[in-house]
């Protein structure tokens, strides 16, 4: 899966920086990622400047609200209009995370997790295979934060992923954030977990910040990534040996443009010392 | 025919979310399960699993109605008056009205629900009115893009018909909800014309209209301008004709044309 000039940590791209973002090239961020279902159907000021960003920096897209898992029928009309965009965009690959996020045909705007089942395994390959052969790139599936198993699970979370990556044969985008926050809410080494899954597959990483509430911690994407989610990252980057992009995704508690590029160039430091000594120990 | 066991889960995980009686899902949490039919290891899992799944149903049920809150400050504030905005919203998340993957599309598909339900209309005659008027700017400024429509000229002739821009709106409300605001959220029964448009810039712009302006900006659309002018009894056009050209500089008119918009 060729990611060409998509390399470093990038920057999801949101409403809040849009003007900076248009009016600015000086930013130093590699590539930005995008949610086609913000920018397909829009127009406007707020779009006009999406889609000048858009024809000048290298952009990944990333959908929100596919339920891959689920049971309602594919809006074509939209995967049309989506089809175009990932051609027009020129990236090379597209994202969805790997849940259900609508059930007869009412759209629950939640990453919902998909019962780690036999039966269930089954009938989403059929359903990734189904939305691969409706794109014009290949797809990557996203593993989520989950808070509860959806009924009497007959595997771990680690099986049912790889066996979907496997038996769809499509390829990963790692959300480390979400192997942190899985791991300690079903308490489970993430490192080991990891050490399970086809890291082969990997073609791109998610990492974002999360909070404690209570007993539970949320995948919030609204705080600064900690320390020990970085370590994964590294960890992460070790062990592929190759470059592949990260991108910081920060959906809540929006801080300023300069702030939020702050905390990708540390991003970037931490990911470049890890391939850093990615090379030295081959070399 | 055999419905699957993990269809029967994701239904009970759509219920559980947005099901008002399954408010009390920690006073029985193994309900939402055994309403579906699944067998009793599964009706476990919901049970042993309380805080996740109280997780869930507050996470998808904000992510549903944040942006209603956010879209419908004053039809929250006048429903909140006498304790209805959730039973409210509970009525619309019941109706399963949401049909789009897109974010944006909640706040429509909360108003086409308040249209065809009508709840509330008959102790608030002007709640769809309300809501309409709430979501008309940002329905204007976030229409889509299109190109520019060509073969139009910039001023008018009394043989042409006027082309609106596509993102603009004419609406009539027999209230003026445009002047409601949270601290008034009850609006004065007056009918109130307004023009809805996105300016040059592409950001969207209200102008409250005459009677007089509104029905000729409707009428001239679909019959020539003076014809359309003698038919609602307006003896000086001229002036009109005047506003008509800023409008189209300003972006509200794409432009007049000899023929007919939908027939050329």
């Amino acid at each position: 899966m060729g990611q060409g000039r998509f390399t470093g940590v990038g920057v999801g791209l949101r409403r809040p920086h849009l003007e900076q973002v248009a009016g600015r090239e000086d930013h130093g961020v590699p590539f930005w990622e995008t949610c086609p279902e913000n920018v397909i159907g829009e127009g406007g000021r707020f779009h006009r400047m999406t889609r000048a960003i858009l024809e000048r920096e290298p952009i990944l897209t990333h959908g929100l609200a596919m339920s891959v898992g689920g049971f309602d029928p594919w809006d074509e009309a939209y995967l049309q209009d989506l089809g175009e965009f990932i051609l027009h965009s020129g990236t090379p690959w597209h994202s969805e995370h790997l849940c259900f996020t609508s059930v007869d045909g009412s759209c629950l705007h939640e990453l919902l997790p998909i019962p780690f089942t036999r039966e269930a395994l089954r009938h989403t390959i059929t359903r990734v295979r189904g939305l691969q052969s409706r794109l014009p790139v290949p797809l990557l599936l996203e593993n989520i934060t989950y808070y509860a198993e959806l009924g009497n699970a007959e595997m771990d979370e680690a099986d049912f992923v790889s066996a979907v990556l496997e038996g769809a044969d499509v390829g990963w985008l790692l959300d480390v954030n979400n192997v942190y926050v899985n791991a300690l809410n079903f308490g489970f080494d993430p490192k080991e977990w990891l050490s399970r899954m086809p890291l082969e597959r990997v073609a791109q990483l998610h990492i974002a910040g999360h909070r404690k509430f209570g007993d539970l911690t949320i995948d919030t994407h609204g705080a600064d990534v900690i320390d020990p989610v970085i370590d994964l990252m590294q960890w992460t980057l070790a062990r592929l040996g190759r470059p592949v992009p990260v991108l910081l995704e920060r959906d809540n508690h929006i801080p300023a443009l300069d702030a939020l590029l702050a905390e990708r160039a540390r991003l970037q430091r931490a990911y470049d010392a890890a391939l850093a000594l990615c090379e030295v120990r081959h070399a | 025919m055999h419905e699957s066991r993990t269809l029967r889960l994701q239904r009970a995980m759509g219920a559980l979310v947005l099901d008002g009686d399954e408010a009390a899902i920690e006073a029985d949490p193994g309900r939402v399960a055994r309403r579906h039919d699944l067998p009793g290891a599964d009706q476990r899992a919901f049970r042993d699993q309380v805080l996740g799944m109280l997780t869930y149903r507050e996470l998808a049920r904000a992510s549903l109605i944040e942006p209603l809150e956010t879209m419908f400050p004053v039809l929250k504030a006048l429903l909140e008056g006498t304790e209805s905005w959730e039973p409210c919203v509970q009525a619309f998340l019941d109706a399963r009205m949401v049909r789009s993957s897109q974010y944006r599309d909640i706040a429509a598909a909360f108003l086409g629900w308040l249209a065809t339900s009508r709840w509330g209309l008959e102790r608030w005659p002007f709640l769809l009115e309300l809501a309409h008027a709430e979501i008309l700017e940002t329905l204007v400024a976030r229409f889509p893009d299109s190109d520019p429509i060509e073969g139009l000229h910039p001023d008018p002739g009394p043989a042409d018909f006027v082309v609106l821009d596509p993102a603009t709106q004419v609406v009539t409300y027999t209230h003026a909800v445009h002047r409601a605001c949270v601290e008034a959220p009850s609006p004065e029964p007056r009918p109130t014309h307004l023009l809805a448009f996105r300016d040059e810039a592409g950001l969207a712009r209200l102008m409250e209209l005459t009677a007089a302006t509104a029905a000729l900006l409707v009428r001239a659309q679909s019959q020539p301008l003076a014809e359309a002018a003698a038919a609602l009894d307006i003896p000086d056009p001229a002036e009109l004709t005047r506003l008509f050209q800023d409008l189209r500089r300003e972006g509200a008119i794409a432009g007049f044309q000899a023929t007919p918009p939908f027939t050329s």
